[in-house]
């Protein structure tokens, strides 16, 4: 039998926090008790989890952290911190549906002629937003409003009210509003260049220059000048793998895209950790 | 705590909604960019028990654990026209009867007449028995001057 591939599990973690969070509200309403909550903040028996953008902005207005929630933010922080932004890829339901849009537009529409490789500008917006928005509530406004940008909360959210309380909400249509500016953008543009809750895993991730990431093995690479690069293709968030661990590392998810579309090239791209990233740095110096 | 400081504090994660085991803690709806999410309360659909799980579930603290002598979500007002047993018409005790902090924020007048005191948490579990509907919560956000609670709709 064929080992499953690495999208195999990713496809199967994102089903799963999809699934979860639509039998959350229900089985809450059938009182069972083991988990109650949205992406906002959940807790799993004893374990809170919370989305540490939304506990930074707790905090920093109300200047107290209580304890649950500082263990609810660290956790997902921690995880960014060895493994990288893989929320993003690998739970986030939102990421999820935004990929299914880009895939649906590249198999109806033809491929656009060349796909340009953006340098990391949607982290400047991101940066602004999130700092606009944190300003925004500490001087104006008296709820975190940041959380209503968090687009797998309000999915979450939409079958809290639905379950919950019987309310149909319009949030569904935001959600199908932007997935289809983002089919008609052919890239996505939320995940890349909006979304706030990604900056503070981003920044966690930084300070580990040894966690997981995407790692280029030159003498493996089988692509030529002049051919289509599989790698490049394959990245939904239109980078380039094999520079991550130099420039772009900030938007990468570790989605494992490209190191899919690698295996049947020669596989030059597998993941790592950083180190052996810099040892190439300095073959390529020599 | 009042209601700024309540809001700066709620997560919107629902845990209180969901844990409630009377239904009474809803999400507001809607796509106000400042309510949405949060929770309160409707006694006339469902009203509060004063089981205190929403406090101990809370993980901002927003809702904390506090006495429920303490609590101040609203304030009971009770119409003496409307109320059957003020009126003259019938017999009856229903909130009295229900009030989970009788004698205190319930007494009866010679024995007889409901009165509310200061109190009354604002549960709006005899707003949601009394067959006159002669009792109207007024929550805390909207009385001024009130002290403060701990737990808010």
């Amino acid at each position: 039998m064929r080992k499953p591939s690495i999208k195999t599990y990713r496809r199967l973690c994102q089903l799963f926090i999809i699934i979860l969070f639509i039998a959350v509200p229900i089985l809450n309403k059938e009182r069972y008790s083991l988990l109650y909550g949205n992406l906002l903040a959940f807790h799993f028996w004893v374990i809170p989890f919370a989305d540490p953008l939304a506990v930074l902005q707790l905090t920093l207005k109300n200047l107290h952290i209580t304890f649950e929630n500082f263990i609810g933010a660290f956790l997902p922080l921690l995880l960014a911190f060895f493994v990288g932004t893989v929320f993003c890829s690998w739970l986030c339901p939102f990421g999820f549906f935004s990929e299914m849009a880009l895939h649906l537009r590249r198999k109806l529409l033809p491929r656009s002629t060349q796909i340009k490789a953006q340098g990391s500008d949607g982290v400047v917006t991101k940066i602004i937003i999130f700092t606009v928005g944190i300003a925004f509530f500490l001087f104006f406004s008296t709820t975190p409003v940041l959380n209503q940008m968090s687009l797998p909360a309000w999915y979450t959210r939409f079958f809290q009210y639905l379950f919950g309380q019987g309310y149909v909400s319009l949030s569904i249509f935001a959600l199908l509003a932007v997935l289809i500016v983002e089919f008609k953008a052919d890239k996505r543009i939320w995940c890349r260049y909006i979304c706030p809750q990604s900056v503070l895993i981003i920044f966690a991730k930084r300070l580990n220059r040894k966690r997981l990431m995407v790692h280029f093995e030159p003498k493996k690479c089988i692509c030529k000048n002049g051919i289509r690069e599989h790698c490049t293709s394959a990245c939904t968030l239109s980078l380039h793998p094999k520079t991550v661990g130099r420039v772009k590392e900030l938007e990468c998810t570790n989605c494992g895209d490209c190191i899919m579309a690698c295996q049947k090239m020669g596989c030059a791209l597998q993941f790592s950790s950083q180190r052996s990233v810099t040892t190439i740095n300095k073959q390529d110096k020599k | 705590m009042n209601e700024d400081d309540f809001l700066s504090r709620c997560l919107q994660c629902g845990q209180c909604a969901q844990v409630c085991i009377f239904d009474c803690i809803e999400m507001q709806t809607g796509f106000n960019p400042f309510l949405a999410g949060t929770p309160q309360i409707n006694p006339k659909v469902a009203a509060c028990h004063l089981c205190m799980r929403c406090s101990a579930i809370c993980p901002s603290d927003a809702l904390h654990d506090i006495p429920i002598e303490d609590v101040r979500m609203g304030f009971a007002e009770l119409d003496r026209k409307k109320c059957y047993q003020w009126s003259g018409f019938l017999l009856c005790r229903s909130c009295y009867e229900r009030c989970p902090i009788k004698w205190t924020a319930m007494v009866l007048e010679k024995g007889e007449y409901p009165v509310i005191t200061k109190a009354c948490a604002g549960c709006g579990l005899c707003e949601h028995v009394c067959p006159a509907d002669a009792i109207k919560i007024t929550p805390t956000r909207f009385v001024n001057g009130t002290p403060d609670g701990g737990l808010q709709s």
